[in-house]
């Protein structure tokens, strides 16, 4: 049994979160130019999300398992989850096959650093939006005001 | 080695003899190698680590730049197959940098193109009058005058001596030489083969310049027999998959090793101005990215590997320009870089050419200079000092000019060419505060703080602090994974519980597989443990074990511990410099400080030390090393 208690809730926090780093100029500026697209594959709960950057704006979008991705991966919701707090290790995670990748991923490693801002975001976030109860960070201290 | 003597053949693999060259007296001999030794070594450093013993255990107190250290070249059962990952060889001897052990494990052309010539491996003792170097050509093996070459950098060198024998040899050769460095005695003096590929820490191209042998020639026309080539075969099918499925291998074929800069990041595992931070706004003007965009100038590999992690690089104009050639990897990028808050990548690419061609250590050089800027930044050296050099954090130029001065040993060049070390007692004042130094060697570019594991490594590693002297790196880090052995598949906690056994199964089985299979610890991530052993089983048709493995790589690793030993390191060697034991108050490693005590308790407890730091004369016999306990005890 995962940390969400059903896919529905983490649609909700997941795409929330994804729509965020979209509207987040210094890590979208730098996705857009990637025009990367990306299906990741969710399970425990299930769920596909895919992050369209190859457009005017970052796009996401749950269940679309139409669009043509250039790299998809694959990863339980907790893993996801934990990764968004910066606490996978990325290299682990792939060579224990926790992450499964298809596709040109020496791309979207090249991408690791323009998310690094959305590490310190993804707490405050949930926070701000009502899912303190998946706040795992111990330090977490809300933002001032 | 009489006490090996008994002939035999090898079944495969093996090339089948060594040879042994005195350059004091001029005598070569080759010896035929002993299967029994070979059984119980099985390569590289486990043949090279040995036989050293055996040679200097009658007087082991000498002057690393004298004639009575011996040098020592070998290769491993795989070294010249047509596989991923085992290009590989090593060279030791005592290190001029740190005065205790020193080896160097090395990929490129050399280890094969030896083996095709017939040999395992080189012995080289004594000292030639004048510049010499060795011509091996098959059954030819010969000390020639180097006297045409002496002063040549290691480029020019490369080419001219395959150009001058090419007339002599029906097949084209490799060479192995040193640079300006070796020849001046830069105590972090290198030996590059084919230009790129380098036997870099511990000094030991300064060796060979004690020595007058400026370079070996080596060209072979023979083959490696294999034992069981169907065995092999299908082995190669069932990595066939395993490597295209590999995400590791995918990255750093894409990318090489300069992967890390954005992987390291994130945990916080890239060091900064001198290991003061673990953040950088500036990073990404260093990272793949912009290699790919204004350096990469083309793909590079190891003999017989297709992962190809070696990348060209190639500064076209401006103040860095330099020809197509081998570009920076990973450690190089962050000492010059990041160290130094240095974030031009030319001018990066530019100081690992003067590196090469010169031949320097980049990890002690980059580290160096990294520690004299922070030297020069806190007053404890001017301009006067430098002459006129600004060696501010990252001013590009000055890193430049600086490497340059080292490799010349002019001025101030000459100083840091002792290394960060010696170059913090001339300094004086609280310069040693700034060092980042285990038994006198440069730490890597992996922050302990970040994996506590590394800490530990670092402290007892028997070369100095190094992230290759076992495989604790690659097993906490996570780019391995082998789930024939508890310790190298658990997943660990935070923090520094568990490490020290980590640390001594990641010795035992490193030994194996990175120091005397040879296998690559890039090009091999992939393998488990039973594929690793299979291959060396069906090629030299011996029936390894992975218990008989371990217990050989536990007794290589105690050799080469006890070597360190008995060139005068203890206890309080194996700690770790304040500077990497310093809280940082941000970043990944936020507060996070390796538990130095408990790790090295538990360690000294597993590994039987005493409170000196020397393994027990108990543990040493028990594992079939009594010489050695005889030489430390008593």
């Amino acid at each position: 049994m995962g940390m969400f208690k059903s896919a529905e809730e983490f649609e909700t926090v997941i795409v929330g979160f994804f729509n965020l780093i979209g509207e987040t100029p210094v890590i979208a500026d730098k996705l857009l130019k990637s025009k990367m697209i990306i299906r990741f594959i969710y399970t425990d709960p299930d769920l596909v999300v895919v992050v369209d950057c190859s457009g005017d704006k970052a796009e996401t979008r749950a269940h679309d398992t139409e669009t043509k991705a250039i790299v998809e991966m694959s990863m339980s919701a907790d893993v996801a989850h934990r990764f968004w707090f910066g606490m996978v290790n990325l290299t682990k995670a792939l060579t224990r096959k926790e992450m499964v990748a298809k596709g040109p991923i020496p791309k979207v490693l090249k991408l690791l650093p323009a998310i690094k801002p959305s590490y310190a975001m993804y707490p405050q976030y949930l926070e701000a939006n009502g899912y303190g109860q998946y706040n795992i960070t111990k330090s977490y201290t809300p933002p001032a005001g | 080695m009489s006490e090996y003597a008994g002939g035999g053949y090898a079944k495969g693999g093996y090339a089948g003899q060594i040879l042994y060259v005195d350059l004091t007296s001029g005598q070569i001999e080759k010896k035929p190698l002993d299967m029994d030794f070979a059984r119980k070594h099985i390569g590289g450093m486990g043949f090279g680590t040995r036989i050293y013993l055996d040679l200097i255990k009658n007087n082991p107190q000498f002057d690393p730049l004298s004639a009575e250290n011996p040098f020592i070249v070998m290769t491993g059962p795989l070294t010249g197959l047509k596989m991923n990952g085992v290009a590989r060889w090593t060279v030791c001897a005592k290190s001029p940098l740190t005065g205790y052990w020193g080896d160097s494990n090395v990929g490129g052309f050399f280890g094969a193109y030896l083996k095709f010539a017939g040999y395992d491996g080189i012995v080289i003792t004594g000292k030639a009058a004048a510049p010499s170097y060795l011509f091996i050509n098959n059954d030819t093996v010969e000390i020639r005058s180097a006297a045409p070459y002496w002063g040549m950098d290691v480029y020019t060198v490369t080419d001219r001596l395959k150009a001058d024998l090419k007339p002599e040899t029906q097949k084209a050769g490799q060479v192995l030489a040193i640079g300006p460095a070796g020849e001046n005695g830069i105590r972090f003096a290198s030996l590059i083969n084919n230009k790129g590929h380098a036997a870099g820490r511990t000094g030991l191209g300064a060796v060979w310049g004690s020595k007058n042998l400026k370079a070996i020639f080596v060209s072979g026309t023979g083959k490696i027999n294999v034992a069981c080539p169907e065995k092999l075969d299908a082995l190669r099918a069932e990595l066939k998959e395993v490597y295209e499925e590999s995400i590791g291998i995918s990255a750093i074929h894409a990318a090489g090793t300069a992967t890390h800069m954005d992987v390291g990041i994130i945990s916080g595992d890239i060091p900064i101005k001198n290991w003061q931070q673990t953040e950088w706004d500036d990073i990404d003007d260093i990272g793949p990215a912009e290699i790919e965009e204004k350096i990469f100038a083309g793909h590079k590999t190891c003999y017989g590997c297709s992962v190809a992690c070696k990348k060209n690089a190639e500064v076209k104009d401006g103040p860095f320009k330099m020809e197509k050639g081998p570009g920076p990897e990973y450690e190089t990028i962050a000492t010059f870089g990041t160290m130094c808050l240095n974030s031009s990548i030319e001018s990066i690419a530019k100081a690992n050419e003067i590196c090469n061609r010169c031949g320097m250590d980049t990890i002690t050089c980059g580290s160096t200079i990294a520690f004299a800027i922070e030297c020069f930044e806190n007053g404890l050296i001017s301009e006067k000092d430098t002459e006129g050099i600004a060696l501010t954090w990252g001013n590009a130029e000055a890193i430049v000019q600086m490497v340059e001065k080292i490799a010349k040993q002019e001025g101030f060049g000459a100083i840091l060419g002792l290394g960060s070390q010696k170059a913090a007692e001339k300094i004086g004042g609280n310069a040693a505060d700034f060092l980042t130094t285990v038994k006198g060697l440069e730490a890597p570019m992996h922050d302990p703080r970040s994996a506590h594991g590394y800490g530990l490594a670092y402290a007892i590693s028997p070369r100095g602090a190094c992230h290759e002297a076992s495989l604790t790196f690659e097993a906490e880090g996570g780019m391995i994974y082998i789930p024939e052995i508890p310790e190298l598949s658990a997943d660990l906690p935070e923090g520094s519980d568990e490490r020290a056994q980590l640390n001594v199964v990641a010795q035992d089985y490193g030994m194996f597989f990175s120091n005397c299979a040879i296998f690559c610890n890039l090009g091999g991530m992939p393998l488990n443990a039973t594929q690793a052993i299979n291959m060396v089983n069906f090629v030299t048709g011996f029936d390894y074990s992975l218990d008989e493995i371990l217990s050989i790589g536990r007794r290589i690793w105690y050799l080469k511990r006890g070597m360190t030993n008995l060139f005068g390191a203890r206890a309080q060697d194996d700690r770790l410099p304040k500077r990497l034991m310093t809280v940082l108050d941000e970043g990944p490693t936020q507060g996070s400080q390796p538990d130095m005590d408990k790790m090295l308790s538990e360690f000294y407890a597993l590994r039987d030390f005493d409170v000196r730091g020397l393994p027990t004369r108990q543990v040493l016999e028990s594992v079939g090393l009594p010489e050695l306990a005889a030489l430390l005890h008593g």
